[in-house]
């Protein structure tokens, strides 16, 4: 039982990494929130849903809505932060709020308020690890979120824009010095951070089976834990972060009382912010 | 009636200031000098309070600073300019000034009710130091929408509004032509008749020779040298300091 | 006065009365979005002590602010070391907590909210908020009130002046909280029924626009800001359910335009030195 809890716990917890991810990169470069992050992952999700009633199959499913909700994050920063470039920091902020509402408010009109149902699609394998049980959905979750993991590290340790952004977020070198348009990092860093929202946002679809415009504002409030409990500005940390939270809320729903949650996960975090801000595993900056 | 005992300071390795001992009398004019880096605003920062210290102890009127916090080293006395000028600049030119007066008169809550007979008061001395430095027609003008020399002069009268002992004054002469510095040197003076003791970190040479009564010179955080400054220009570390080593 | 009016006057107030517990905290450099949190606290402690504890709404509100504003000064402390946008998340953090704790918190009902609660009226709302705005006004015209200024604008150079930083710093936060915690109190006692999805994040933040689009140099702009932007959905019907992007293009136009916000320290303090001559050629 106990492991069970455990796989479902990182089955969940890969998308929280995922989506914690997509907050410290935009936060190790520009040492700014994106709010609307949360509803980027929405946007994925119902992405998601489209192409499945499309029929479309999933790994181009995901592919498509990468690409798509890649694309909204650069739209959130072209909106939100060029312009406001010199702005107090409240600004971009607060756009971003308003951005994400936005999209809640367009998703509302397109699909409802009410959930959207995933359609049934062919049968769950299932598999039976000595006392666990894993469908293959909860594999291709696994699989997916992990190799998006390792895929993103490598890239930001052995690529020149990789190591551009991780020079940049770092403050130790203008990207330009090592031959990349600091334009052009902050544009691919919002599209990696859409990207893995939106992937998110399908493989949440595929688990629930039923979504709602809203579910941006919980899972991005959830992300920005995984961010601080990670350390802020620490992609690795981030990743460990949003799995542990991931567990914990299994557990917690397994051997607790599901109300009590949001407050242990939010308590968590207000514990972090004032005490640890540099999370369980350091951050690159401590102060703005 | 500021001693400066074995005071270090250090920044993670980097050793900013070690053993320094300076001791300060009343009523007389004291210079810091030494070449860029040397560690002077970092001392004036561990007088203050706004660093605390790694070694050593200050002492000012027989009070221990070290562990006070910046404004109760005010309260005891103590105000400061800073190298870059820091002006409110929200306020106005005499709100700047204005702002000394928390320390005088009770500034809590119930303040914001009572307008106390100290108010006017202040508000006159205030008006008369501005007038003195020829500052009060500008009075309710943007203070960082003054000349550069004009906003070192209210920095400089916003400190001495703390009606404090000591004064420490950090490059006050900076970015200053002949005529303004000159000025700037009758004015140390008349502040320092008036009974005050003035520390005062300072590159332009002709101002420190000019009227301190003592110098201390710092070297990569060391004191290399501490004498009157006829003593100090003959001295040959004090040269090599400035001008590197001498050949042959 | 038709109902509908009523209420949103009533709303306008309560929203007033928000955006100066956030402009309270904003004078010492410091954005808090955890308002709510606090609007909350004074909303449910106070609506418990008149219904379940027969207390007048007058002593409700009081005991429900002071409690706001004690753990206000308790998210004070360690708001201390957290600049910018840290703070920010922080308290975020701190709503979130609120908000939640009240959604499991049986004795004030839990997820099925609290009943009950009223006696606000219009004129009591406004009381507050001319009683608010007589302070923040004389806060502006003393040396507190300088003092403040000189702690947001730098608050080394005002510790070396002699100013108390942290003292400032934490008592802003007190007061701000106290501020919406009559907010909250008024409210709970006007709509008679609150429950926890009342005091969410979303509602700091439109508290924060409202602050951002006023003016944050001056307490005018708060009070221009959710005056004029919490009854603008009502005029212009067309914006009612887009209003929140709607003010999100706003505020990126105006922070291009116009950073400072609608109402400026320069505006305020020409009008006041207009009025003033305009006093003393009365008086002579």
């Amino acid at each position: 039982m106990f492991f069970q809890q455990l796989i479902n716990g990182l089955m969940l917890g890969s998308t929280y990494s995922l989506i914690a991810i997509g907050y410290t990169l935009v936060l190790g470069l520009l040492q700014m929130i994106n709010l609307a992050h949360g509803d980027v992952f929405m946007v994925g999700a119902f992405l998601g849903l489209t192409f499945a009633y499309l029929g479309i199959p999933l790994y181009l499913s995901l592919i498509l809505a990468m690409v798509g909700a890649g694309i909204m994050g650069i739209l959130v920063e072209r909106f939100c932060f060029r312009p406001l470039k010199k702005a107090h920091f409240l600004g971009p902020l607060v756009s971003t709020i308003a951005f994400g509402i936005l999209l809640q408010n367009v998703g509302t009109q397109i699909w409802g308020s009410e959930p959207s149902r995933y359609p049934q699609t062919a049968e769950i394998a299932q598999f039976h690890l000595g006392p666990v049980v894993v469908s293959s959905i909860q594999i291709i979750i696994l699989i997916t979120s992990l190799a998006l993991m390792a895929g993103l590290d490598m890239f930001i340790r052995r690529t020149r824009m990789g190591r551009a952004m991780r020079a940049t977020s770092e403050g130790q070198v203008n990207a330009s010095l090592l031959g990349v348009d600091p334009d052009r990092v902050i544009s691919f860093t919002f599209f990696s951070s859409g990207a893995l929202a939106g992937v998110a946002g399908v493989l949440t679809a595929l688990v629930y089976l039923q979504i709602t415009p809203f579910i941006g504002i919980r899972q991005g409030l959830i992300g920005i834990v995984a961010m601080v409990i990670g350390g802020l500005g620490n992609v690795r940390g981030a990743m460990i972060a949003g799995l542990l939270l991931g567990i914990i809320e299994v557990m917690n729903d397994a051997y607790f009382t599901a109300g009590y949650r949001d407050i242990i996960i939010f308590g968590i975090f207000f514990i972090f912010i004032v005490f640890k801000p540099e999370g369980l595993f350091g951050a690159f900056k401590k102060e703005t | 009636m500021l001693t400066i005992k074995n005071v270090s300071k250090n920044f993670g390795g980097l050793k900013a200031l070690q053993d320094v001992n300076i001791h300060l009398e009343p009523n007389k004019i004291y210079g810091l000098i030494g070449p860029n880096g040397a560690g002077k605003t970092t001392l004036f920062n561990l007088i203050t309070a706004l660093l605390p210290v790694s070694g050593g102890a200050i002492q000012f009127l027989e009070k221990e600073l070290t562990g006070l916090r910046p404004h109760e080293i005010a309260r005891l006395g103590i105000a400061r300019t800073y190298q870059n000028i820091r002006l409110f600049p929200s306020m106005t030119v005499l709100e700047n000034v204005l702002v000394a007066q928390n320390i005088h008169t009770q500034s809590g809550v119930g303040s914001i009710f009572k307008v106390q007979r100290s108010d006017k008061k202040f508000l006159e001395e205030a008006e008369a130091m501005l007038k003195h430095m020829g500052l009060w027609p500008k009075r309710k003008e943007k203070s960082t929408s003054l000349a550069y020399g004009e906003q070192r002069r209210l920095e400089i009268a916003r400190a001495l509004a703390l009606q404090p002992k000591l004064l420490l004054l950090d490059e006050p002469a900076a970015g200053m032509n002949e005529a303004e510095s000159a000025e700037l040197l009758e004015r140390i003076q008349e502040i320092r008749n008036s009974g005050k003791t003035v520390f005062l970190i300072e590159h332009d040479m002709s101002v420190v020779m000019g009227i301190c009564d003592y110098i201390s010179v710092l070297n990569f955080g060391k004191l290399i040298a501490q004498g009157t400054p006829g003593e100090i220009q003959t001295n040959g570390a004090v040269i090599e300091a400035y001008l590197g080593r001498e050949e042959g | 006065m038709s109902g509908y009016i009523e209420g949103v006057l009533a709303l306008m107030g309560i929203n007033i009365l928000l955006a100066l517990s956030v402009y309270a905290i904003l004078m010492t450099d410091q954005c808090s979005v955890g308002n709510a949190g606090f609007m909350a606290i004074g909303a449910y402690t106070s609506a418990y002590l008149t219904v379940k504890m027969g207390l007048p709404l007058l002593p409700a509100l009081v005991i429900g602010a002071a409690l706001a504003s004690l753990i206000g000064l308790l998210i004070g402390i360690p708001a201390l070391r957290l600049k910018g946008l840290y703070l920010v998340i922080a308290t975020l953090g701190f709503g979130e907590m609120v908000r939640t704790f009240f959604l499991n918190f049986e004795p004030t009902g839990g997820a099925s909210g609290f009943r009950g609660p009223m006696g606000t009226t219009l004129f009591l709302i406004y009381a507050w908020v001319v009683g608010f705005i007589v302070v923040f006004w004389l806060l502006d015209r003393s040396r507190l009130g300088r003092s403040f200024d000189a702690v947001r604008d730098d608050p080394e150079a005002a510790s070396t002046m002699g100013l108390d930083v942290i003292w400032h710093k934490v008592w802003a936060f007190g007061f701000g909280a106290f501020i919406a915690g009559i907010a909250g109190g008024l409210y709970a006692h006007y709509m008679f029924y609150i429950e926890s999805g009342n005091f969410s994040f979303l509602l700091s933040t439109m508290i924060l626009l409202y602050v951002l689009l006023g003016g944050m140099q001056t307490f005018w702009g708060a009070v221009i800001g959710a005056a004029i932007f919490s009854i603008l959905p009502e005029v212009l019907r067309f914006i009612h359910e887009w209003r929140l992007s709607f003010y999100g293009a706003v505020l990126v136009a105006m922070m291009i335009f116009r950073p400072s916000g609608i109402i400026t320290r320069q505006m305020v303090r020409d009008l006041g030195e207009r009025l003033d001559k305009l006093f003393q050629t009365a008086r002579t």
